[in-house]
């Protein structure tokens, strides 16, 4: 079953899935301008590919799959919106007051750093695992099996918690 | 720190960009509005516009062959036939990718897609090597008979050197051109620049996955 391609639904969908959006951005992206970049590539192939939301998944499933592989090959844009002569409106998602009002803590600001550092598709394992995902939602995003998921999990949280102490001491 | 806490941390960040993310209602309108491919589907012009242009060239060799068989030297003949046959591979990978961006779809698991990615960049490396597996028939279709006859042993010294220097160079390329040497000095040198490093890092991920499969 498909969803209408209509916009204001889609503009509904996104207002209350932004986060994922965002938090994916980020942790793909090295500074803000690839950042803006990536949130607009990404909300323009959820827009073209809303026509064709299979209902069998969830909305935040289906917008991981799309936000995720957009992110991992977001490295070889130049062969895609640079073409189009099309420029995108830039911030269409944005931080209130970015730079001042949103404080990050020093744990947060490691945590992302950490979780930058990982390789690609770990990155996209333990940003599930942080969004509290089960374990088969994980595994139906992916395309890998929930036991393969847990020993990964393991291993990437074992990497995070051997950082933080590196700092701490 | 402990597993708590760290989810805890990102907790935290979940609910201050609750509150302080905004999406700007007439941007993404704007979006909905543009008229454009996606990221995949964006791939195909360049690949079928090399499709084309391969096949236009392969053909006109195909012609020349057929219509210069009984009167062309066999240097030429044997140069062009391979030639066309390295061509005609080439036109096979560019083929191949195009079925991967028809297959490739972002909606689908990331791994499924990210393979399918990820091979169809890196084959750009086959498409390189057989490039430059070509380079010694540049150096042998002009040769005919009465060069044969009449040259001097400088110009076959001198030739049968370019040759086989050439020879050396396309096969060692051929084989060495692979992922395990990218942090070569040499592979640095003939794969530098921006247009190389979207392909470099295919190679990358396509790695990871195979880990993954493990």
């Amino acid at each position: 079953m498909q969803l209408k391609k209509d916009a204001q639904v889609f503009l509904s969908v996104m207002e209350s899935n932004k986060g994922i959006i965002y938090k994916v951005a980020n942790a793909y992206c090295k500074n803000d301008e690839n950042r803006k970049d990536l949130i607009q590539e990404i909300l323009v192939q959820l827009w073209l590919s809303f026509g064709k939301y299979d209902k069998q998944y969830s909305i935040s499933t289906w917008m991981y799959r799309i936000a995720l592989n957009v992110a991992i090959s977001f490295y070889r844009k130049e062969n895609s919106r640079n073409k189009i002569n099309q420029p995108l409106p830039v911030d269409t998602l944005f931080l209130r007051e970015e730079g001042n009002g949103f404080q990050k803590e020093a744990d947060l600001q490691h945590l992302q750093q950490f979780i930058k550092e990982l390789k690609e598709i770990d990155r996209a394992i333990i940003i599930l695992y942080l969004e509290e995902k089960p374990q088969q939602e994980i595994a139906t995003i992916l395309g890998l099996s929930t036991t393969n998921i847990a020993t990964r999990v393991l291993r990437i949280k074992q990497q995070l918690k051997q950082k933080f102490s590196t700092i701490k001491n | 720190m402990e597993d708590n806490e760290i989810l805890q941390v990102w907790k935290n960040y979940d609910r201050k960009l609750e509150e302080n993310l905004l999406l700007s209602r007439q941007n993404a309108t704007a979006i909905t509005a543009l008229k454009v491919q996606s990221f995949l589907a964006s791939m195909k012009p360049l690949k079928i516009f090399t499709i084309v242009a391969g096949v236009l060239w392969v053909g006109l060799l195909d012609v020349l062959i057929v219509s210069l068989f009984h009167i062309a030297s066999p240097f030429f003949l044997v140069s062009a036939i391979l030639l066309t046959i390295l061509n005609k591979l080439a036109i096979g990978i560019y083929l191949y990718q195009l079925i991967l961006l028809h297959q490739a779809d972002i909606t689908e698991p990331v791994l499924a897609t990210q393979e399918k990615i990820a091979r169809l960049k890196s084959s750009t490396l086959w498409v390189a090597r057989l490039l430059f597996l070509q380079l010694p028939l540049w150096t042998t279709f002009y040769w005919n008979k009465s060069m044969l006859e009449n040259g001097s042993m400088s110009l076959f010294i001198t030739q049968a050197l370019v040759t086989g220097v050439f020879i050396f160079i396309a096969v060692w390329l051929f084989i060495n051109i692979s992922y395990r040497n990218r942090n070569k000095k040499w592979f640095g040198f003939i794969f530098n620049g921006k247009e190389w490093s979207p392909l470099m890092k295919s190679m990358e991920v396509l790695s990871q996955l195979e880990e993954y499969k493990k």
